[in-house]
């Protein structure tokens, strides 16, 4: 059972590699899932049932079901009428995710901002659309800042689930690795650690952010 | 829609709704065996435990569960950990959630205000009559909310576990899927599925709440 690791210098390059497109997939997630999240939520608090209903449902049903589950019916079920690569529907899965889950946060924070803020714009003549860009979403999205880092967070450690629809991020870029060299273990730990690192630099940043932003909210 | 498509593979799907509900179910009480085992380790006043502990805790939150189930199964044998698929999905899900459980025993225990611990000791209660007379009983509610969260975390991870061939709901859909071509309607029967166990968990949950502040204001 004597450990080596140098079969993981070897494809030190390939897992490198493979960060790289974690990386890539984070921050397109990333940004898709807050955008997304937040335009989702003004939607549907400030239009009709017709309009919010289906979007809530969806918000719902992409939060009780679980991820992978999503991810396959995406993938295959999408396959049926149209060809599209697996990372497209990667980002597409993991992005609808967790704008369904920023959404949620989103709508919480939009209402609690109290209604003054609202009538106060409105008499100072601001029009409707006017008032939310500039008076409610700002002050909404500061006090989310804490919940939506929370996201991101668990956004990035969710990318390693992709590889189970073949998308070449960290994971399944050292598949071929593993089943080359035979070290499955000394792989897995060298990823494990690979994103402890990453998620290290994530909750600093968090944090970072959370005091710049704490005085607004 | 197919519906006889649909009536012909409930069946088999229910059959896989109860091996998650199976892998869930143990899955949580041996996690919550594994978080009273962590905050109790944690209270121990000696240093090298406490760090032990709370690297633990980082490691399992810092790293994400799938890559912890692939560690353990594919990389377990390496040193001699030889588990079956639906053992270690049980195991690393427990001591996955079991970390995280472990931070919500602890903030809800600490919640209690400190004047209890010490108005209780003073009345002559000793350490751990306070802790399950005064203290528990103060800090349950919060406890089976933010525990409840966590078990329905853990019964979508469960989800996870279809990568390591145990045939529970995910793996089922993903074949039949397979061998069917009709995504949408496996998807929706499979996703039901998922509702239900989930506002089933919600459901005990909410019940447990209850039972446990019948006698506290709130």
């Amino acid at each position: 059972m004597e450990l080596d690791f140098s079969p993981v210098l070897t494809y030190l390059p390939t897992l490198i590699s493979g960060v790289g497109v974690t990386f890539v997939i984070a921050v397109v997630v990333g940004l898709f899932s807050v955008v997304g999240g937040l335009l989702v939520a003004v939607i549907s608090i400030y239009t009709n049932k017709v309009v919010s209903w289906p979007l809530r449902f969806f918000i719902w049903l992409f939060m009780t079901t679980p991820l992978l589950l999503q991810l396959y019916f995406l993938y295959f079920g999408l396959g049926e009428w149209i060809l599209i690569p697996a990372l497209v529907v990667g980002v597409l899965g993991l992005g609808f995710h967790y704008m369904a889950y920023n959404a949620d946060i989103f709508i919480a924070t939009i209402r609690s901002i109290t209604n003054g803020q609202y009538e106060a714009s409105r008499s100072l003549g601001f029009g409707h659309l006017r008032t939310l860009y500039y008076i409610i979403v700002p002050q909404a999205f500061i006090r989310s800042v804490p919940q939506i880092g929370n996201n991101l967070i668990l956004m990035v450690k969710d990318t390693s689930v992709l590889s189970a629809i073949g998308v070449a991020e960290l994971v399944y870029a050292s598949q071929y690795a593993i089943s080359v060299s035979f070290r499955p273990f000394e792989f897995f730990i060298v990823i494990a650690v690979i994103y402890y690192v990453i998620n290290l630099f994530m909750e600093f940043g968090q944090s970072r952010l959370e005091r710049l932003t704490a005085y607004r909210r | 829609m197919d519906f006889n498509l649909m009536a012909d593979i409930t069946p088999l799907l229910i059959k896989a709704a109860w091996v998650t509900i199976d892998i869930s179910a143990r899955a949580i009480v041996i996690g919550f065996m594994v978080a009273s085992t962590l905050v109790f380790l944690r209270s121990i006043k000696f240093k090298p435990l406490q760090w032990f502990v709370r690297g633990y805790v980082s490691l399992v939150r810092g790293t994400p569960y799938f890559v912890q189930l692939l560690l353990v199964f594919y990389g377990g044998p390496t040193i001699g950990l030889k588990m079956d698929p639906f053992t270690c999905g049980v195991m690393v899900g427990a001591f996955n959630i079991g970390a995280y459980m472990s931070e919500a025993i602890r903030g809800a225990l600490e919640s209690v205000d400190s004047g209890q611990n010490e108005a209780s000791r003073s009345l002559g209660f000793g350490r751990l009559q306070t802790l399950g007379y005064i203290e528990l009983p103060q800090a349950a509610g919060l406890m089976i909310r933010s525990v409840g969260v966590l078990a329905i975390v853990l019964v979508k991870n469960s989800s996870l576990v279809s990568i390591i061939s145990v045939v529970e709901l995910t793996y089922q859909a993903q074949r039949l899927i397979g061998s069917t071509y009709k995504p949408l309607e496996i998807f929706t029967l499979s996703a039901l599925m998922y509702i239900v166990i989930v506002y089933a968990v919600m459901g005990i949950v909410e019940l447990a709440y209850r039972r446990a502040t019948r006698y506290t204001t709130q």
